[in-house]
């Protein structure tokens, strides 16, 4: 009877240190990147290990002298920002519409936009879109690739914001309409700051998707000073193909800062939430 | 300050329903007008047919004169309270108030000022910087009304504005729409599904049953003397009794009993018998001109009760002052009031007039 219970103690423990083992592992195989993340920056000879100890700030006066490396930083925050605002605000219209007017067959039409986009902003529409840009003249063009991003971005945020729509209630709107709103300022007055925490979450969801996006960019913006901090990146290796560790590590903070202070600048003011936007 | 005229009005939906079934009514400036119904009879469908929420699909309608069926709501003139009060939950209860002139374009300050105004009237003053969810039920109607008379329209439109409120706090809500709808002197058409609450507060009731008006009339009158035998039954907090009967002799028999009879029935004259149990008298002994039965349930309604007396022809309610109980079992006769017995066509259910 003692040495069942005694097995069964010991086998407890057993996998329980298994378990701690298995989590410390996965815990040291994320906490890696970042720990280099912070640390590389700062000092004196980077490189792809973790640094020992020590502080510079030498490596940012590399970063500061190389010509493309701010202002990319630039050029992915008008890019990042131009197609969040066009996703909010035409996600935002659509799914407005989409969420009060019957149409019959309107969740079939959702449901084949949202599948649809995956083709469409995939890899193998590269080649179509740069034609396409190409015979418009656009290539190099910040908006035209803000709106080609925007596309790839609109089926998604507008299947999320119709079912935040969705919960506003149909009194509120007509209430407004009684007092003879029309139906852009019941929009502007009533729906959108309903559903804000909706929109935030778009626009959020928007910014990391342009930021961390290569290939788009890549293609579609060929001068260097108009390409983002993702495609720049690409560009700080030597002759030899050596990467030039002092740019690439401050960059790389640099480059991650915006998006995880946007991200808790909206998580801080309207929390994420994926449906009801109403209070009360 | 505006009569509302309705002129045949329908509103037939896309399916072929027909919520609104050809209405003609005029409600006068400044009255208080009550549309009473069960649930589905197109009594809220009608009110926002009015307000211009729905579109009528046939007949007219004009408010003060002014013909508004092809106006969109907010050129109508009208201010709507809604059964939820759908106050905007991020806007503060002056934003809220201030909404409709904001819609009027007036500047801040003045529009803050009048919000602020029609907010004191309403007890509103120190709940102005609070936004609608940290307020009770009877603050947020108070707001929702308050936003509906800073507009100054010529109507009011109000959708069942008690039934979110508790059974307490109605009572007192009742007595204040009332009192504010008086002194403003603005017309009203409320919705409700609660007799009582038309019969306290309105001036004149329109009953009504599927899309149809099946009376219109004051409080007294469609208490007093409903048209037909589904106003009888639905006003009323107690059901009125209603019997079959048949004229012979020039007295109408009963299964509980028999009663005089009007001259004017023929005999033979099949009718339907009504009698309020508030306008029938119990007596213990045998009395002439009476139904007849045992005591059954005995129901407390506070100063009265309601005695369900078993008849042969059926269950009939008699109220009795709460001193005057029977016990249950015992014989009992129920004596109508002079001049208090409706008779009803047994074929169409109309009033049959004296």
């Amino acid at each position: 009877m003692r040495r069942i219970l005694g097995d069964a103690v010991v086998r407890h423990v057993l996998s329980r240190l298994l378990l701690y083992l298995f989590a410390g592992l996965v815990l040291v195989f994320f906490a890696l990147p970042l720990l280099w993340l912070v640390l590389t920056p700062f000092a004196r000879t980077p490189s792809f290990r973790i640094p020992a100890p020590s502080f510079t700030l030498h490596n940012f006066r590399i970063l500061l002298d190389n010509p493309f490396a701010l202002r990319s930083i630039g050029n992915s925050l008008i890019l990042a920002g131009g197609t969040a605002l066009l996703a909010v605000v035409f996600a935002g219209t659509a799914a407005y519409a989409l969420s009060r007017v019957r149409l019959p067959g309107r969740d079939a039409l959702l449901y084949a936009i949202l599948l649809l986009s995956s083709i469409v902003t995939g890899t193998a529409a590269m080649v179509p879109i740069f034609l396409m840009l190409f015979q418009l003249h656009l290539i190099d063009n910040r908006l035209a690739l803000i709106l080609v991003l925007t596309g790839g971005l609109l089926p998604s945020a507008m299947f999320i914001l119709k079912d935040f729509m969705d919960t506003v209630p149909k009194s509120y709107e007509e209430s407004a309409r009684v007092f003879g709103a029309s139906p852009l300022q019941i929009l502007r007055h009533v729906v959108a700051p309903v559903v804000r925490p909706g929109l935030a979450t778009i626009a959020v969801w928007a910014v990391v998707q342009v930021w961390g996006n290569f290939l788009l960019p890549y293609i579609l913006l060929q001068q260097q000073t108009k390409q983002p901090a993702a495609v720049i990146m690409y560009t700080f290796y030597d002759e030899g193909g050596q990467p030039n560790f002092a740019l690439i590590s401050t960059f790389s903070l640099l480059y991650s800062v915006p998006v995880v202070a946007a991200y808790l600048l909206v998580n801080r003011r309207y929390g994420f939430r994926f449906q009801g936007g109403i209070k009360g | 300050m505006a009569a509302i005229e309705l002129a045949q009005l329908e509103k037939t939906y896309p399916g072929g329903v027909r919520a609104v079934d050809g209405l003609s009514l005029t409600i006068a400036d400044g009255e208080f007008f009550a549309l009473l119904g069960p649930s589905g009879c197109g009594k809220t469908t009608l009110l926002r047919t009015i307000a211009g929420l729905e579109d009528a699909t046939g007949g007219t309608l004009s408010i003060g004169e002014r013909d508004v069926t092809r106006l969109a709501p907010g050129q109508r003139d009208v201010a709507m309270v809604f059964q939820d009060y759908a106050l905007f939950p991020h806007m503060t209860v002056l934003d809220n108030i201030a909404y409709p002139l904001r819609i009027k374009r007036i500047a801040r300050p003045a529009r803050h000022e009048r919000a602020r105004q029609t907010g004191d009237g309403l007890e509103l003053a120190e709940l102005m910087a609070r936004r609608p969810a940290e307020l009770s039920g009877g603050q947020q109607q108070r707001v929702a009304l308050a936003r509906a008379v800073v507009a100054h329209p010529s109507a009011f439109l109000f959708d069942e504005p008690l039934s979110n409120l508790d059974a307490r706090l109605r009572l007192s809500a009742r007595t204040f729409l009332k009192r504010l709808q008086r002194e403003l002197g603005v017309t009203t058409i409320f919705v409700t599904h609660d007799q009582a609450e038309a019969l306290a507060m309105a001036d004149r009731i329109a009953v009504m049953e599927a899309g149809r008006i099946r009376q219109v009339g004051t409080p007294r009158e469609v208490f007093g003397r409903p048209a037909n035998t589904f106003v009888a039954n639905f006003i009323g907090s107690t059901p009125m009794n209603l019997l079959p009967a048949t004229v012979t002799d020039h007295r109408l028999v009963l299964a509980a009993g028999s009663l005089p009879a009007p001259d004017h029935l023929a005999d033979g004259t099949r009718v339907t018998v009504g009698i309020r149990p508030e306008y029938l008298d119990f007596s213990a002994t045998a009395v002439p001109d009476a139904l007849t039965g045992t005591v059954g349930i005995v129901e407390h309604l506070g100063t009265s009760s309601l005695v369900t007396l078993e008849t042969e022809g059926g269950p009939v309610g008699v109220v009795v002052p709460e001193d005057d109980e029977p016990a249950a079992g015992a014989p009992g006769w129920a004596v109508p009031r002079p001049g208090r017995v409706l008779l009803y066509d047994t074929e169409s259910g109309d009033l049959i007039p004296d």
